[in-house]
């Protein structure tokens, strides 16, 4: 057995005798907090067995291995539906981003260590209402008060940040520049006064994702994490922190076994729908879809192990699984006729086609949508032109609204 | 197998490129669509002296004991070239089925030959709509061959060829004997023709149900080799694509810049990192029990990313795009020629579903 196995075989082994405590039974029917209470403990249990931060350094609390580890780590836990999601954000982008560039390195240090055991959430304040691809058309502005900043503005599809105690963002701090030029990189205390979170309900039910606005908000300038000015090249390294994460050919939605396991349960027309020539094709051509990925995945892990660096092919995924995963979910609901219509807000998109549905827009909108996908693939993997910016080059303050 | 290339293997990709790049022009292309049982000789010798018809071919045999990868690969550039030639992925089917199902002596008589080149191998499978018919067009009724196998790739130049006949039964033939008539195709270039026979001699290889799964299996190594073939022609296409969008220009900007245009290019780079995804898979599965599956999920995948690319690429060119000369409808038939060859995609479709549903092996 490699390493790697090893490694794959203990986290498959822990993460077996955690489904009890934090499984997909133990969560039914808990609310909200209750949920993230145990996904604090959950998260502290990560901790204590050495499975947090795994590819973080040890001075700060990980495990001191690679990203290979992480991935396998993550696959495996991925099967057991615990409530780790809480944490995807905080620690996926804005914790890693602390560590790097976080002036202070006693409190870098402490603030680490409580977001690893769940005690502390961080959130990522990016996005705004008049824009979320054009993350550098941001409005949200800090303005020298005293000797610090005074944060005035809203930001917007900000995730857990309800629960979350601090986030990490960007604003516009000269307004004379050109857009990418004058923003300014920070950490803010949530807690603050003149800082309001507002959840936004989703079409789905629930409401993970907020509005978050700043009035007069002051901060040290201890807080920035980047030059003045120098914002946006911390942003774009806070989203180019993982290229490869753990990945669901599925698209975060059912397995196509489920949707097999339908089609035999299911008739169309007094015969069962996995003999229906249309019902077929669609199988056959999301096995192939999804077998690519996996592929694609597979390889990726494998030059990874290499010492490689993988082919930007990995940028597929979101892309091609969660649109397919929409279609099919369509297709599931037609399958069931009026019996489709039975709708559970709380059922999990993994296993309940109505339920992987209603949420497939937000996959295919959050982190890109398809459409900005399709041209960072054109223009940074294939060398097509950029689009037509009428905004570049130009003062922020002279942009048209 | 892994699913990565090593060293070696991406040598062979690379020289196998640059070989067919120096040697294979679309200018040679053209004539061959206007004159039946013509092929690319340029190609063929070309095959025969790099060694690629050996390539995955036992060594006691004259063979280079590589595998399907390797094969995959040299596939894959002779798509991007449009190999003007069936017989790499036929001789090979042939060969195989020769050597997994044969006699030592049959191998002793057939192998040298398909493994350096000079005789060349068909596959005559199909009858009709169906790649591996319930009730086969031609029979084999002791050591005697009759019928007809109908629209047989490379079947004009063949020199042997491995019949599924009713029996059902996996039959060898030597061609010597039997009658051809050219098939005038969209794809001339693929020297299809009808064989004849009348009480030809044949060699049974497999009777029974062994005899439809052997010939399954050889469908399968066909389809993984001329998936390649439909990745690396896809490939060529989205290349020509871009390098068409990032010149062509149209309101004073190159035509990339459109998201209409972009887009679409972009999607087709999604289809061939897929098909070329599953390729590798498939190829590094020879052997193992999910071979049909992953055969399967190749040829479907190639086969979508192929006639994609060709559709899209045409339309990207506007009306250039549909002009004799500048050859788009080389890959436009070279696209709809290889879906049909190895089973079209309903065939692969219901190859795979009924193992996904676990109603097959």
């Amino acid at each position: 057995m490699s390493d790697l196995e090893a490694w794959r075989a203990k986290a498959a082994t822990w993460c077996e005798a955690m489904v009890p405590t934090f499984g997909k039974a133990a969560r039914k029917g808990l609310g909200v907090e209750d949920d993230l209470a145990l996904g604090r403990r959950y998260q502290k249990a990560k901790f204590d067995a050495g499975f947090a931060g795994i590819n973080w350094p040890t001075d700060l609390g990980g495990q001191g291995l690679g990203h290979i580890e992480k991935i396998t780590f993550e696959a495996e836990e991925m099967k057991h539906g615990f409530p780790s999601f809480y944490f995807s954000i905080s620690l996926g982008m804005p914790v890693p981003v602390l560590m790097q560039f976080g002036p202070d390195r006693e409190f870098v240090k402490e603030r680490v260590l409580k977001a690893l055991q769940g005690e502390e959430i961080w959130c990522q304040l990016f996005s705004e209402p008049s824009g979320g691809t054009d993350l550098a058309g941001l409005r949200t502005r800090a303005e020298t008060d005293g000797n610090g900043w005074k944060i005035n503005g809203q930001k917007v599809w900000t995730s857990w940040a309800q629960y979350s105690d601090y986030g990490v963002i960007v604003v516009r701090t000269d307004p004379t520049v050109a857009k990418h030029k004058g923003l300014t990189y920070f950490w803010v205390d949530m807690k603050a006064p003149g800082v309001t979170v507002r959840p936004i309900k989703l079409a789905g039910g629930d409401s993970h994702v907020n509005e978050v606005f700043f009035d007069d908000v002051k901060i040290g300038d201890d807080h920035r994490m980047s030059p003045v000015g120098g914002g946006f090249a911390v942003a774009i390294a806070t989203l180019m922190i993982e290229r490869y994460v753990a990945t669901d050919s599925a698209g975060f939605g059912p397995h196509l076994g489920l949707f097999i396991d339908l089609a035999k349960e299911v008739q169309l027309n007094g015969r069962p729908a996995i003999e229906d020539g249309r019902i077929r094709q669609q199988i056959a051509r999301n096995y192939a879809m999804r077998a690519g990925l996996d592929s694609i995945n597979v390889r990726a892990r494998r030059m990874m192990e290499a010492g490689m660096t993988p082919g930007a092919e990995g940028s597929l995924n979101k892309l091609v699984a969660v649109r397919s995963r929409q279609k099919l979910s369509e297709l599931a609901i037609d399958l069931q006729g009026v019996g489709g219509f039975a709708f559970d807000e709380h059922a999990s998109p993994k296993d309940d086609w109505a339920s992987s549905w209603i949420n497939a827009p937000t996959g295919r909108i959050a982190g890109g949508s398809d459409e900005t996908l399709l041209n960072t693939i054109a223009e940074r993997i294939l060398g097509l032109p950029q689009d037509h910016r009428p905004d570049k080059g130009i003062p922020f303050n002279q942009i048209p609204a | 197998m892994s699913i990565l290339y090593d060293e070696g293997q991406q040598a062979i990709a690379t020289e196998s490129r640059r070989a067919l790049e120096a040697r294979v022009s679309k200018d040679d292309l053209l004539p061959l669509l206007q004159t039946q049982g013509e092929y690319h000789q340029a190609f063929w010798s070309t095959a025969k002296e790099q060694g690629w018809t050996a390539l995955a071919l036992p060594e006691a045999h004259g063979g280079l004991a590589l595998g399907l990868v390797e094969l995959g690969l040299i596939a894959h550039q002779a798509g991007r070239t449009l190999s003007g030639a069936p017989f790499l992925t036929s001789s090979f089917g042939a060969a195989k089925a020769i050597e997994l199902y044969g006699t030592d002596e049959q191998k002793a008589h057939w192998l040298p030959g398909l493994a350096s080149g000079d005789t060349i191998g068909a596959i005559a499978f199909a009858s009709g709509a169906d790649p591996l018919p319930a009730k086969p067009a031609v029979t084999l009724t002791g050591d005697r061959l009759n019928g007809v196998a109908g629209a047989v790739s490379g079947g004009l130049f063949a020199d042997v060829a491995v019949v599924f006949a009713s029996g059902p039964a996996l039959a060898l033939v030597d061609l010597t004997s039997a009658g051809r008539t050219a098939v005038d195709s969209f794809d001339n270039s693929r020297c299809i023709a009808d064989l004849s026979f009348a009480d030809t001699p044949a060699e049974t290889l497999a009777t029974g149900e062994a005899a439809r799964a052997a010939a399954l299996h050889i469908l399968a190594l066909q389809a993984v080799v001329t998936a390649h073939e439909q990745t690396g022609g896809a490939e060529a296409l989205m290349e020509i694509a871009r390098d068409y969008a990032v010149t062509r220009k149209a309101f004073g900007q190159p035509i990339g810049a459109f998201q209409s245009i972009k887009h679409r290019i972009a999607e087709l780079y999604g289809l061939v990192e897929l098909a070329r995804a599953n390729c590798i898979h498939a190829a590094s599965r020879e052997g193992a029990g999910d071979f049909i599956t992953a055969a399967a999920a190749a040829r479907l995948s190639a086969t979508e990313a192929y006639d994609t690319a060709a559709r899209d690429c045409v339309q990207i060119h506007g009306g250039i795009g549909v002009t004799w000369e500048i050859g788009l409808h080389l890959h436009m038939r070279r696209a709809r020629s290889l879906a049909l060859e190895q089973g079209s995609s309903f065939f692969w479709e219901d190859v795979l579903v009924d193992r996904l549903a676990g109603d097959e092996g």
